[in-house]
């Protein structure tokens, strides 16, 4: 039987019977009989029935008599028997009969319904539960990479079915944790501790399951996803397979290395925390060394970091370094200023190309004053240990950092779809990869193309936030069979951190046209400061972070080396 | 406080039957025993009141011993099916086969008044602590651990704090609420002083010895608050404080009409007691056992506070809106609108729904957690409204607007019809607060975490909830009916 219907019948026939109090204390028979079925089929339908708990429900049912007392005999009643509720003390003292009456009613409410509970309970077995959720779910999403995209795009689809469970989200990721990228900087300048800019995937996610591993290959006939073996957990050869009903793929960017070997055997990326970690620890380690190194030019080669790319990263890490590496001179006595050097390479003739020219001119002086070196219109040829080849030169230093290019993730390039120049797959104005109703793409491993403007969009995170955001409707307007949002956004601007309390940021004006207001400096560094710290996921998240910066103000960045390095 | 998990639940279930057998017995002779006391303080048919004790306390032991797990729980337990016994027989069927009419009922009740203390302090206290004492040391069921550093600490912190919302009238030496049943003092000032902060702190301690493991939030807490200090305005004011004073003693109506200020100044007493206990509680709870890894929760507390308060605002103004018409006919709305004289309509429904959100907010961030079903969530709710009737018209109103609080017995009788819609209220609001929290959570239950723990904090059955509402409830309403 239904559990609604049971519960009704039992506080009908509950209700019934306590109403003989009714009728004896309130004087109106069928009046009376009728309330008691009214409140006893309420109070059977509001309660989850356990068994045996019979002196609750009789001091709940009792409980429940004193407000309705109030409710029924002194203002309903009287309402219903076109006369104003008698709202006098003295008035309302002359229903203490009925107080009494309502009193035992719902104690004697309480009683029957139990021992009618607990009798349906005994003759027709337990409630029939709703049926489990779970066990209805009918597609299957699985979402491919755990940065903002993936995240992001598994949280709106969250969003978008609530508790409907007939979708199941499955996010596969390398790594356990969103990584802040905005903040990677200030990990590598030892500002913030390398997990504070980490949110775990699991604890943010609530009906999403999370997988982390690597995935080996994609059966897009078969519609599954084959992951990679876990050979440190004893399963090499054993690849596990997940089914989809709908692939998202948000599998990001890795490094572009143009096809020179020796970059990518030299320098350190700089895309993940672990590389940011290194970095950190490597530019201590080459401090450590550079301090008992007796010759000057090698110790000068050790105390040169060389950084390749002038974008956001590259700009961003020089800032950082320059003033984590400055910083510390104090604890190496024998370390002259004059010997270290940050250099920035950069192949076009200005710094920050995705921000006007006068910001991107004054990132570069303001930069240059704190001791940065620029070498604009340079490219980078080549690498050997201890030297960087540029097209104009050789620079002798230990360190190579690699900001300069990024191409779409590897197992994109293996899959039998439509691709960009850069490798990236091509999706339509809804974000569907073309041909393929059930495979999505977004953020850095899609070409997306702005409906409105037609405009190829950015691979940045600001985009890949939005794209991700319209693909879950998507997802939800084809499961329910509603035609498709097309991608349309405005960028919001671009802000960068160029040094100590200093940065450039180019916001644009709502409803303008695409008109931009630029600010640097200070004012630019705390809004910086403010919106990225808004935009970390997570409340404990955003603390953690503030203390650091809190500390950083009154306490010199540590040099403990957390990692060894090779 | 947050430890007292599910296994409660289980725990009414799974005691054995050899104890069964000894508690009706024990019932029995506690319940003979308080029937004599009755008896003899009443100066009624000792055989009567003997063989009425020794019957409430057998049908005590046979119903009621599985939930009397603790001292407190077997004391709450035993209040309400006193308070229930009294309204039941001697307030209900005896009148009524005497075919009494509304009037004749009402004063025979108020003549029956001495019987209800009776039936509170020598029936239900002695048989429902006993039996709970029973309880707590024979239970076979791991209970939450009890911790008498926390309860004595936390309890004679918040009782303290209690004490002080009378300091003004302590400092001005006229008024002293919590000793009102002694009568004339006539030791000094500093003397009553301490002595008012001694039984502040005396039932502050003993809330936190008895109610440690029942009580989980703040609400519940102000709600046992509130139940505690109507039992003890019964045990201190009408008895204990007469007794200090070798008067003889007087349990009639109009004795308690006379001490009817202190009944409320025990309400607003416990309630701050509550609280403050709940406070102290809380943060003992999350520095020495939420911190601890091994109790570790999937997500912090921080941001269910915040949308709490929105929903209780939500809730409130729902709740405010739906109560807007009797405040209105009671003539209570133009006074929350700071109107004495006329009720201008947009200004006054403008502030009056301003304060509803504002105090539905105190709902959300006090009564969460408190319910897994609709029907408790609205009993929590009557309780609140009840709670803000002491708080609200009772106290903080006159005193915001002429600096005095009338507790007399005409006050409350003034009051009396704004109950009802302050029971509206806290109904409407504690219903649409459910409404929303469960809108929000019930796609986050698809997380087997966040429904384990939604689980684990949602108050379980067995506990004494069901007792406390009725006799506080009961009580909350009775006397100013009775006593006004």
């Amino acid at each position: 039987m239904n559990r609604s219907v049971r519960r009704s019948l039992i506080g009908m026939l509950a209700g019934a019977a306590a109403s003989v109090v009714l009728v004896a204390t309130l004087g109106h028979p069928l009046v009376s009989v009728v309330l008691g079925i009214a409140v006893g089929v309420a109070y059977s339908a509001s309660l989850d029935p356990t068994r045996g708990a019979y002196v609750d429900n009789l001091m709940s049912g009792g409980a429940l008599g004193v407000p309705l007392w109030g409710l029924v005999s002194v203002i309903a009643i009287p309402l219903f028997s076109n006369r104003m509720p008698e709202w006098s003390a003295e008035q309302i003292r002359m229903h203490f009969p009925s107080l009494v009456g309502w009193v035992v009613y719902g104690a004697a409410l309480g009683l029957l319904s139990q021992g009618l509970s607990d009798l349906a309970a005994k003759m027709l077995g337990p409630e029939v539960a709703p049926k489990s959720p779970l066990s209805s779910e009918k597609t299957r999403v699985v979402i491919l990479g755990g940065g903002f995209a993936g995240m992001r795009t598994a949280e709106c689809l969250e969003q978008q079915f609530r508790s409907n469970a007939s979708l199941s989200i499955t996010l596969v990721s390398e790594t356990n944790a969103l990584l802040f990228t905005p903040m990677l900087a200030e990990v590598a300048g030892s500002s913030l501790e390398p997990s504070h800019i980490s949110t775990p995937l699991r604890s943010s996610l609530h009906r999403t399951e999370f997988i982390r591993g690597r995935v080996a290959e994609i059966d897009l006939a078969g519609r599954r996803v084959i992951l990679d073996s876990d050979a440190a957990a004893g399963d090499a050869g054993q690849r596990r397979g997940i089914p989809y009903d709908h692939l998202v793929f948000a599998l990001g960017a890795v490094s572009n290395y143009l096809g020179m070997a020796n970059l990518e055997k030299y320098s350190f990326n700089f895309k993940t925390l672990l590389d940011a970690i290194r970095i950190r620890n490597h530019v201590i380690e080459m401090f450590e060394r550079a301090d008992r190194e007796a010759d000057p030019s090698r110790r000068k080669a050790l105390l040169t970091f060389v950084i390749a790319g002038g974008g956001f990263a590259g700009v961003e890490l020089a800032g950082a370094l320059n003033d984590y590496a400055h910083g510390i001179l104090a604890d190496y006595p024998k370390l002259l200023k004059e010997e270290l050097s940050i250099v920035l390479v950069h192949s076009r003739d200005r710094i920050l190309p995705e921000l006007s020219e006068s910001l991107g001119r004054y990132a570069q002086k303001r930069m240059e004053d704190r001791g940065v070196i620029f070498r604009l219109g340079t490219r980078l040829t080549d690498a050997h240990p201890g030297a960087v080849v540029l097209s104009d030169g050789e620079i002798r230093a230990e360190t190579l950092v690699w900001t300069a290019g990024t191409a779409p993730n590897p197992l994109v390039k293996s899959l039998p779809l439509e691709k960009d120049k850069r490798g990236a797959l091509i999706v339509d104005r809804s974000l569907q990869v073309q041909g393929h109703p059930n495979l999505w793409a977004v953020g850095d491993c899609a070409a997306v193309t702005d409906a409105k403007t037609e405009k190829p969009c950015p691979p940045t995170a600001q985009f890949a936030l939005r794209e991700a955001q319209v693909l879950a409707k998507n997802i939800r307007a084809q499961v329910d069979g509603r035609p498709l949002q097309k991608f349309h956004f405005d960028s919001l601007g671009a802000l960068c951190v160029v040094g100590h309390q200093t940065a450039c940021a180019e916001l644009t004006v709502p409803f303008s046209r695409g008109r931009s207001m630029r600010f640097s400096g200070l004012l630019a560094w705390l809004m910086w400061r403010g919106i990225y710290l808004a935009k970390l996921p997570g409340l404990e998240r955003k603390i953690r972070v503030l203390m650091d910066w809190t500390v950083e103000l009154f306490f010199p960045r540590d040099i403990v080396q957390t990692i060894e390095l090779k | 406080m947050s430890q007292s998990h599910a296994s409660m639940a289980v725990q009414m279930d799974t005691r054995t039957g050899a104890t069964f057998r000894i508690e009706p017995l024990l019932g029995l002779c506690i319940g003979a025993l308080g029937g004599a006391l009755q008896g003899s303080l009443l100066a009624s048919s000792l055989v009567q009141t003997i063989l009425c004790g020794g019957l409430f306390g057998l049908a005590f032991g046979l119903f009621f011993a599985k939930r009397a797990t603790s001292p407190g729980a077997g004391l709450i337990w035993g209040l309400a099916f006193a308070l229930l016994m009294w309204i039941v027989f001697p307030a209900g069927i005896l009148p009524m086969l005497a075919g009494a009419s509304s009037r004749v009922m009402l004063s025979d009740a108020r003549e029956r008044f001495p019987q209800l203390v009776a039936f509170v302090l020598c029936l239900g206290m002695p048989v429902g602590t006993t039996l709970g004492i029973w309880g707590g040391l024979h239970s076979k069921v791991a209970q939450a651990k009890f911790s008498w550093g926390r309860a004595i600490v936390a309890g004679g912190f918040a009782g303290t704090v209690g004490g002080l919302i009378f300091s003004r009238w302590v400092s001005s030496g006229d008024y002293f609420p919590l000793l009102a049943g002694y009568g004339q003092l006539t030791v000094s000032r500093s003397a009553i002083v301490i002595l008012h902060f001694g039984v502040a702190l005396l039932i502050g301690v003993t809330f936190g010895l008895l109610f440690q493991r029942d009580v989980r939030g703040y609400g519940s807490c102000m709600g046992w608050g509130l139940g505690y200090a109507i039992f003890w305005w019964f045990l201190g004011q009408l008895t204990l404080l007469p007794l200090a004073a070798h008067r003889p003693l007087d349990w009639s109506a109009d004795q308690g009409a006379a001490v009817f200020g202190s009944l409320v100044g025990h309400i607003l007493y416990g309630l701050i007691l509550g609280v403050t206990y709940a406070t102290l509680d809380r943060f003992w709870v999350r520095l020495f056992i939420q911190s601890d890894p091994l109790n570790r929760e999937v997500e912090g507390a921080g941001v269910h506070i915040l949308r709490s308060l929105g929903w209780g605002a939500a809730a409130g103004l729902v709740g405010g809106i739906i109560a807007s018409p009797i405040l209105l006919a009671t003539g209570v709305l133009p006074r929350v609108a700071g109107l004495a004289t006329s009720f201008s309509g947009v200004r006054g429904i403008l502030i009056h729904l301003l304060v509803s959100a504002l105090i539905g907010m105190t709902y959300g961030l006090l009564f969460r957690n408190e319910a897994s079903s609709l029907g408790l969530g609205v009993a929590w709710g009557w309780l609140f409204g009840l709670i803000w009737w002491y708080a609200g018209p009772m106290t903080l109103l006159p005193l915001l607007q002429t600096g005095v609080c009338d507790w007399s017995t005409d006050a409350a009788s003034a009051l009396l019809p704004s109950l009802m819609g302050h029971l509206i209220y806290g109904a409407a609001t504690a219903l649409t607060f459910m409404v929303l929290e469960r809108r929000y959570t019930r796609w986050l239950l698809l997380d087997p975490r966040i429904a384990a723990r939604e689980a684990r904090k949602v108050r379980p059955v067995g506990t004494p909830a069901p007792a406390l509402w009725l006799f506080a409830m009961g009580l909350g309403v009775l006397l100013p009916i009775l006593l006004g």
